[in-house]
């Protein structure tokens, strides 16, 4: 019976993060404000005294500070699966645009997932206790 | 936004250069003068693909891959990241500025590096594997696909450096795959230069030998009833014989049997079918292999590579070594189906007295 070949350059190993070593997922954070509207004030606050405190704790990830006059301001995070994340920062106090500073931080960049509502559970790896099984129990069921 | 707009604002966004770290910005080439008579060739797309990346994003990197030690200048980084591809668009279009240096010799050391300690890590792991399987499991570990998709997971993707090449009468294409997997091999290699040989084999340990791998789609079966007759009979114990253990249903449209192999007393495997030969077939599979994906436990893990001593100096000194046991080396696989093609006849060489013969007719 001929068995099918197996193509070696194309076999591959899946990620498993966080098994022996983590990479973190975001990479770049952009903050975008204007100099002159009153709805960046608290981004410009931030961005002159918290933002190098917040740099330092993660050097992990590139921060840009970029001025875009006559827009909103923004916090724009770049993720490494090549998604970007935005969020409005013009209705937040200082410590509310660190907040969300903090949100592009934490994220893995995925597409937010339905957790309930018509979501099949898939594993790729096998039961650890198996699967059960009515033949191999000591009193099989009898009808 | 429709799609057309929407493909130039990703490629736009990939190729976006960060103006703070250039010297001029427009760049010189750019700024089109009408009183002077030079043509102007600039192309905005080539002149962003030539751009380094800045220092911050290749830092940042160093950091996200725990080698902010190792890896501790941004040139550094910048090479690894630059393949070997980038010279010829380089010196196109910046013909008197040197080369920039390449990832091209760290690479080909970094996979050497890559090859050996898999190679010498599932060896130890596994070690009834058959050769073929093992092959197949170290190309998954550490092998093109991987590297690249490792490079992507790391974030390497927007800082690296190279230029696509169709294909010519002499060589293949070359991919984006296989420039991205030439980053991770880089870094290993530098990991060896930096640190030494245990840190190396540490980084790959963590960053390939750990990822999932179905070692069990790799093992095909062309006769497996055979060949656990043949493997059983090199390692000397009883000739195995299958045994239904349980059967519902045989008269059904449905039935389940289920079928041990026994070497004596020992139960080698078990396999359910809906027919006899089946479930005897899966049984012969399941003994097999739970033979060949035998595992040892990490904490009696030990590889050959671990006697190399951690320490940089000289290695005709004694007392540089660690201590190592070699493990027991068990039986050889068997040669039914497994390394060796033992479908090809090879063509039958011709003996001594054969040759001799021919040459004493030729003569009389």
């Amino acid at each position: 019976m001929a068995t099918k070949q197996i193509l070696r350059a194309q076999l591959r190993s899946y990620p498993a993060n966080g098994h022996s070593a983590y990479l973190p997922q975001v990479r770049k954070i952009v903050l975008e404000y204007c100099q002159k509207l009153p709805s960046s004030t608290n981004t410009r606050t931030f961005i002159s005294n918290d933002l190098q405190r917040v740099a330092w704790q993660n050097p992990h990830v590139e921060f840009v500070v970029k001025q875009r006059n006559g827009h909103e301001p923004i916090a724009r995070g770049f993720y490494v699966n090549g998604r970007d994340k935005v969020i409005p920062l013009q209705e937040f106090e200082v410590n509310g645009v660190e907040k969300k500073v903090q949100l592009l931080l934490d994220s893995s960049g995925a597409k937010i997932k339905q957790l309930k509502k018509g979501r099949l559970v898939e594993s790729t790896t096998e039961a650890a206790r198996g699967i059960w099984s009515g033949l191999h129990v000591d009193t099989p069921f009898k009808i | 936004m429709g799609h057309v707009s929407k493909r130039l604002y990703s490629s736009a966004s990939k190729l976006a250069v960060s103006t703070s770290q250039l010297k001029q910005f427009p760049p010189k080439e750019a700024i089109l003068r009408p009183d002077s008579g030079k043509p102007n060739f600039f192309d905005p797309e080539s002149w962003a693909t030539l751009q380094p990346p800045p220092t911050s994003a290749l830092t940042a990197f160093a950091h996200r891959i725990g080698l902010a030690n190792v890896l501790s200048s941004a040139d550094v980084v910048r090479r690894a990241c630059t393949h070997k591809s980038f010279v010829n668009l380089h010196a196109k279009y910046y013909p008197s500025s040197p080369a920039p240096p390449t990832n091209a010799n760290l690479a080909m050391l970094g996979n050497a590096l890559m090859g050996l300690f898999a190679s010498e890590h599932l060896h130890a792991a596994y070690p009834h594997l058959p050769t073929r399987v093992l092959k197949a499991a170290v190309s998954a570990h550490v092998g093109p696909l991987t590297c690249a998709s490792v490079a992507q997971e790391m974030g390497a993707v927007p800082l690296l450096r190279w230029h696509r090449q169709p294909t010519t009468p002499m060589s293949p294409a070359l991919l984006h795959s296989d420039a991205l997997a030439s980053i991770p091999r880089a870094i290993t290699a530098l990991v060896y230069q930096e640190m030494s040989l245990q840190s190396a084999r540490k980084f790959v340990q963590s960053f390939f030998l750990s990822r999932q791998v179905d070692l069990r789609s790799m093992i095909k079966f062309r006769d497996p009833k055979r060949a656990l007759i043949e493997t059983v009979e090199k390692f000397g114990h009883e000739r195995p014989k299958s045994r239904l253990l349980k059967e519902t249903g045989r008269y059904s449209n449905s039935p389940v049997f289920v079928v041990g192999i026994f070497s004596g007393q020992d139960k080698l495997g078990e396999g359910f079918g809906s027919s006899l030969k089946m479930a005897e077939y899966r049984a012969a599979e399941d003994s097999l292999h739970r033979l060949y994906l035998t595992r040892t436990p990490d904490h009696l893990l030990q590889v050959p590579s671990s006697t190399f001593p951690s320490k940089q100096g000289n290695i005709y000194k004694t007392g540089l070594e660690a201590p190592y046991t070699p493990g027991v080396l068990g039986e050889a696989e068997i040669l039914y189906a497994s390394s060796g093609r033992s479908n090809i006849v090879a063509p039958k060489r011709p003996t001594l007295e054969e040759i001799e013969a021919k040459r004493e007719g030729l003569d009389v």
